[in-house]
């Protein structure tokens, strides 16, 4: 690849099951976090198990039926991701992160102070197992949770990191992965790996990384090989840069460039602030002034520095990464982790390792005064997320900004999208939650745990389903109000109903009682209700319950 | 090749732009509805730039399988004053959820303006918008020029209020099947559906299954029976 920068060389901390780190399971304790139903991270005894990433929480649970099942919350994996990588950020600088649990910084001056680079890479996994919390570390060798890869580009120091943290895991040791700086050895390194590296540190799209298993190129060496405009021609852009991350060549995107330094957006704050939601709210104001000024010039961030400062000077500063670019959404969520991972740590130095400047490695002492968001590396912003068939598409990154503007015209409280939710009536399977609680742009907050709640009403749902019941009176043919006893027996056959007050409406065709015995084990939310629906005589189709003898009209079909 | 200032280029550009703009009929500028509606629209389809009224005793509902087809095919949805919107419903007659955003009426207490520019904002940004709200007519004729002009849909369920609608489409309270006297449960809906409109030069009239046994909207495909020779409006299943 001749005229093109080489790679730096850089170093990839990874650790694969952080989310269970970060929910403080200890490592001795079968456990799992689940999203979406699939298998995202688990312990070393539940991997011992052998639970995988990716099993279904059935197919788990009966390969470990001890297995402990903990809920997914980014937010918390990326508060204590923030919280655990502090002490390496004092001995290493410009240390960035792509996910919690994905650490990436250059590796020659560190490798320098610490006597070479696998020295440096054991000290960087001791700093970090310090750092996590006692129950996590005391467990075992806290250092083999962790892969750390070391060579020329983030591509292949991030498949590195990924073949070391299996070797870890295996050996219950770090065991650090290093090539050889160089292109030759780099290529010679990369050429037996499958190409499904391709999809899973790659980040390429899982249909060219099929696609070329189906066409018999099933090593990236055999990819490597190819004419370059060949594979240009026939896989296009996204075929192109794979066949030049295989051969062991730059990974950056074209067009990557250092920000001009005048773009920045700052936010002093007069009066010191101490909690966290009105600085992600300023936050929110400096990402999307920010997005503004990088997309007037058709250039999106994809590395990012996140400053904080205290009155007393004290400082948090951080780089985050992200090779599709920043969204003002994503950057708001980066600028909360940091933050959350800063202010919650307590305010006494005890982890902090001797020689560290006092006051960094703690939480903040004072309030906040100051929040600095700086582009550190931007390129063309060149629209690759938009898809024409399938993906995201112009449509959806209209409708995507009028919401924004919407939201800011009447407030984010009054803009709402569904979510997911579960549950047995028909307004409990979808819940609307305001916009700013969800990234619009990832299309998570649909998939729940698909449970199969028994009990509930099937097909065809109520089109309006009522915020508030309406009190009803149903009768019977002799005018007294219909009962349901303990056992679902009716009182008397339900003859006509009057919702809220009004006249009577004969009722012409019925069905139930269903009975509903929610939440047995918690007094406070416990319900115990009859569903009936109702046709009356003007053609209406009913939904109402019955709950301690009183009629209500939940939904109408 | 010809060069010159980026300002001359562009100022040759501009005037070839009117030649080569292609001309668009009213046909070509159709959002989806789901196939069984197709034969109650005119040219089988919502025509961007109008406006759609529901109205009867099933509105909602009807307003729902309208747009479901657009939203399946890849429109953003905007509902707006329909607080009550059952949201498994919508998305059994095959609205995409994640193209789904509801903005709820704020107080009226700041005037008709920043209301107005919430509606604006949505006609810029959404293929669809669903209203059920008053307003004012100086707001309506504002926002009728804009929806031809964006290319949007105004879907205007219940009284229509100062909205000329280019389709009226007028539901009946339906007949329900599947439930009997103390068995079965709703199963599926019969409703007769009539169509009125600048565009269409008689009204049209169609049976559906809204919501049919899954929740979609389907076809009847049994002839219709006379309103007075139909056959009694529940089966016993039990």
């Amino acid at each position: 690849m001749p005229g093109l920068a080489r790679p730096p060389r850089l170093v990839v901390v990874q650790c694969p099951d952080w989310s269970v780190v970060a929910a403080g399971a200890p490592a001795a304790e079968p456990a799992a976090v689940l999203h979406a139903n699939r298998v995202l991270a688990r312990t070393a005894a539940a991997a011992a198990a052998g639970v995988r990433q990716g099993h279904r929480r059935r197919e788990a649970q009966r390969i470990c039926p001890e297995l402990r099942i903990i809920d997914h919350d980014p937010a918390r994996d990326g508060r204590e991701f923030e919280a655990a990588v502090r002490t390496v950020r004092e001995m290493v600088p410009r240390l960035e992160t792509t996910e919690p649990g994905l650490l990436t910084f250059p590796a020659k001056g560190p490798a320098r102070y610490f006597g070479g680079e696998h020295a440096m890479a054991l000290r960087v996994a001791e700093l970090i197992a310090t750092s996590l919390p006692a129950a996590v570390a005391a467990a075992g060798s806290a250092t083999s949770m962790f892969g750390i890869g070391i060579a020329d580009g983030r591509f292949t120091a991030g498949v590195a990191a990924h073949d070391s943290a299996r070797h870890s895991a295996r050996r219950c040791d770090q065991q650090p992965t290093i090539v050889d700086p160089g292109l030759e050895a780099t290529r010679a390194y990369l050429a037996p790996l499958s190409v499904a590296t391709l999809r899973d540190v790659g980040g390429l799209s899982a249909e060219l990384v099929d696609l070329l298993h189906r066409l018999g190129l099933r090593t990236l060496g055999g990819l490597a090989a190819l004419p370059a405009p060949d594979v240009l021609a026939r896989f296009g852009p996204a075929g192109a840069f794979a066949h030049r991350i295989a051969g062991g060549g730059d990974d950056r995107p074209p067009g990557t460039a250092e920000a001009p330094p005048e773009l920045c957006a700052a936010c002093t704050f007069d009066e010191p602030v101490v909690l966290l939601d009105p600085l992600v709210f300023a936050a929110k104001q400096l990402a999307h002034e920010l997005h503004a000024q990088l997309a007037a010039n058709g250039r999106v961030c994809t590395r990012l520095a996140v400053l904080a400062e205290t009155e007393c000077g004290e400082r948090s500063e951080h780089l985050w990464y992200r090779p599709n670019g920043l969204s003002a959404a994503a950057i708001v969520e980066r600028v909360r982790w940091q933050l959350d991972g800063w202010i919650r740590r307590p305010g006494s130095g005890t982890r902090s390792s001797p020689g560290s400047s006092p006051g960094s490695s703690t939480g903040p002492g004072s309030g906040i005064v100051l929040l600095r968001l700086t582009p550190d590396e931007v390129r063309a912003d060149d629209g690759s997320q938009l898809g024409f068939w399938g993906g995201r598409s112009v449509a959806d990154e209209w409708a995507v900004r009028t919401v924004a503007r919407v939201a800011g015209l009447v407030g984010d409280e009054h803009v709402l999208v569904p979510v997911r939710h579960g549950g047995r009536s028909p307004g409990d399977a979808y819940r609307w939650v305001p916009v700013d609680r969800v990234d619009l742009e990832a299309d998570q907050r649909l998939q729940g745990v698909e449970a199969p709640w028994p009990g509930q009403l099937p097909a065809p749902s109520p089109a309006t389903v009522l915020a508030e019941p309406l009190p009803a009176e149903v009768i019977g043919a002799t005018g007294d109000v219909v009962r349901v006893n303990g056992r679902g027996q009716l009182s008397a056959v339900p003859d006509s109903v009057a919702v809220n007050g009004r006249e009577h409406t004969p009722i012409t065709g019925w069905a139930g009682p269903w009975p509903l015995d929610e939440r047995w084990w918690d007094p406070p939310t416990h319900r115990r209700v009859a569903r009936f629906q109702f046709v009356t005589e003007r053609g209406a189709a009913l939904l109402a319950v019955v709950e301690n003898q009183q009629w209500w009209i939940t939904a109408i079909y | 090749m010809e060069r010159g200032s980026l300002h001359e280029r562009r100022e040759r550009l501009s005037k070839l732009v009117p030649k080569i703009a292609p001309v668009t009929f009213a046909r070509d500028r159709v959002l989806p509805v789901t196939a069984s509606l197709e034969p109650l629209l005119p040219e089988a389809g919502l025509i961007r730039g109008s406006i759609v009224g529901c109205q009867g005793p099933t509105a909602l509902s009807v307003a729902l399988a309208l747009v479901a087809g657009a939203s399946a095919a890849g429109s953003w949805v905007a509902v707006v004053g329909i607080p009550s919107l059952g949201l498994r419903a919508a998305s059994e007659v095959g609205i995409a959820l994640d193209r789904l955003v509801m903005v709820a009426e704020p107080a009226r207490d700041a005037g008709e303006e920043p209301w107005t520019n919430v509606l604006s904002a949505l006609i810029d940004g959404f293929d669809l918008v669903v209203l059920r709200a008053d307003v004012r007519a100086a707001t309506a004729r504002r926002l009728q020029s804009r929806l031809q002009a964006r290319g949007a849909v105004l879907v205007v369920v219940g009284d229509p209020g100062p909205f000329s609608c280019d389709v009226t489409v007028t539901c009946g309270p339906g007949t329900w099947e599947g439930l009997g006297h103390g068995s079965g449960r709703l199963v599926q809906r019969r409703l007769a559906l009539t169509a009125n409109g600048r565009r269409l030069p008689r009204e049209r009239r169609l049976e559906v299954w809204l919501p049919g046994p899954d929740g979609l909207v389907a076809a009847v495909t049994t002839p219709t029976a006379m309103p007075d020779e139909r056959p009694a409006a529940f089966r016993r299943t039990g």
